[in-house]
């Protein structure tokens, strides 16, 4: 039982080769270039999004900040493409890979604390202590401030990664559960899949919302350290 | 918990990396945002006339001086 729910979480390999590659960089065939002047719907409805995506984001971060608007709306858009395909029945979804998210993270993460340290040296470092601490917790509250600073790739990885994978556990469960009682008592399987069908527009949201979280925490420690 | 087999890792990492950060973003930053397209404001052209009023009232053929 154990071996059958997780499957779908194996890093697929045919015959020895990764087509986890293939699958990783499958999204891109889903946003054309823009070859025209005026282009065709697709394009225009994806530059509108990216248009709509760009002005929320970027107009709370300095013009230091604002050079970093490619990197996050690529960042956003491949989060929720590669979540919004991982809905296809017996798809794999590479954002539940630990490897992948943690390795989308930790470069993102010290990219904006070490932008920090080398342009705002002394405010990226005062960071770690809050105004107007009494001194005897100084020494306390710094250890925890940094603690609290290594803990954010590793808490934008498994966020990213625990909320897909419980969703489609999730889903796998309870389809396997709806499967098994059609024999046994239709209406509860009705029951079932009526609860099926709202997990299933739950991790619709669910996958936007996680690209979204992951994009903006990223954008605020930006904003933090520019 | 097979996302903890590291055997895997590399590759995954590896092919993450040149999606993120090469080929997604080699499609993105080929959007363009033009302003929208705001008609030039010409100068009202006068338009010449062929003939000026006052000359062709001087040089009109019944009001040359008669020969």
């Amino acid at each position: 039982m154990n071996e059958n729910l997780f499957s779908s979480f194996i890093t697929p390999t045919m015959m020895g080769l990764p087509i986890v590659i293939l699958i990783i960089m499958f999204p891109t065939l889903l946003f054309p270039t823009p070859t025209r002047l005026i282009n065709n719907r697709l394009v225009s409805a994806q530059q509108w999004l990216a248009q709509l995506i760009l002005k929320q984001m970027m107009m709370m971060h300095s013009p230091k900040g604002r050079t970093w608007a490619l990197m996050l709306i690529s960042l956003i858009m491949f989060i929720g493409s590669t979540n919004l395909l991982g809905l296809l029945p017996h798809s794999f979804t590479p954002t539940t890979q630990l490897s992948m998210n943690l390795g989308m993270a930790i470069p993102l993460w010290a990219g904006t604390v070490i932008t920090g340290f080398r342009y705002k040296t002394k405010a990226s470092l005062a960071h770690f202590l809050p105004q107007g601490t009494p001194v005897p917790l100084i020494p306390m509250l710094v250890i925890i401030e940094t603690i609290s600073l290594f803990i954010q790739p590793m808490a934008l990885a498994v966020r990213l990664t625990a909320n897909i994978t419980a969703g489609h556990l999730l889903m796998h469960l309870i389809g396997g559960a709806a499967l098994a009682l059609i024999s046994i008592s239709p209406t509860t399987a009705l029951i079932t899949f009526i609860i099926l069908i709202l997990l299933t527009i739950l991790e619709f949201a669910v996958a936007l919302i996680q690209a979204y979280v992951f994009t903006l925490l990223v954008s605020l420690y930006l904003h933090d350290n520019t | 918990m097979p996302q903890l087999d590291t055997s895997t890792w590399l590759v995954t990492i590896i092919a993450m990396i040149l999606m993120l950060f090469i080929l997604i973003q080699l499609k993105f930053h080929k959007y363009s945002y033009p302003l929208s397209p705001a008609p030039k404001t010409f100068k009202s052209t006068s338009f010449p006339t062929p003939w000026e009023t006052k000359w062709t009232k001087i040089y009109s053929p019944l009001l040359l001086p008669q020969q």
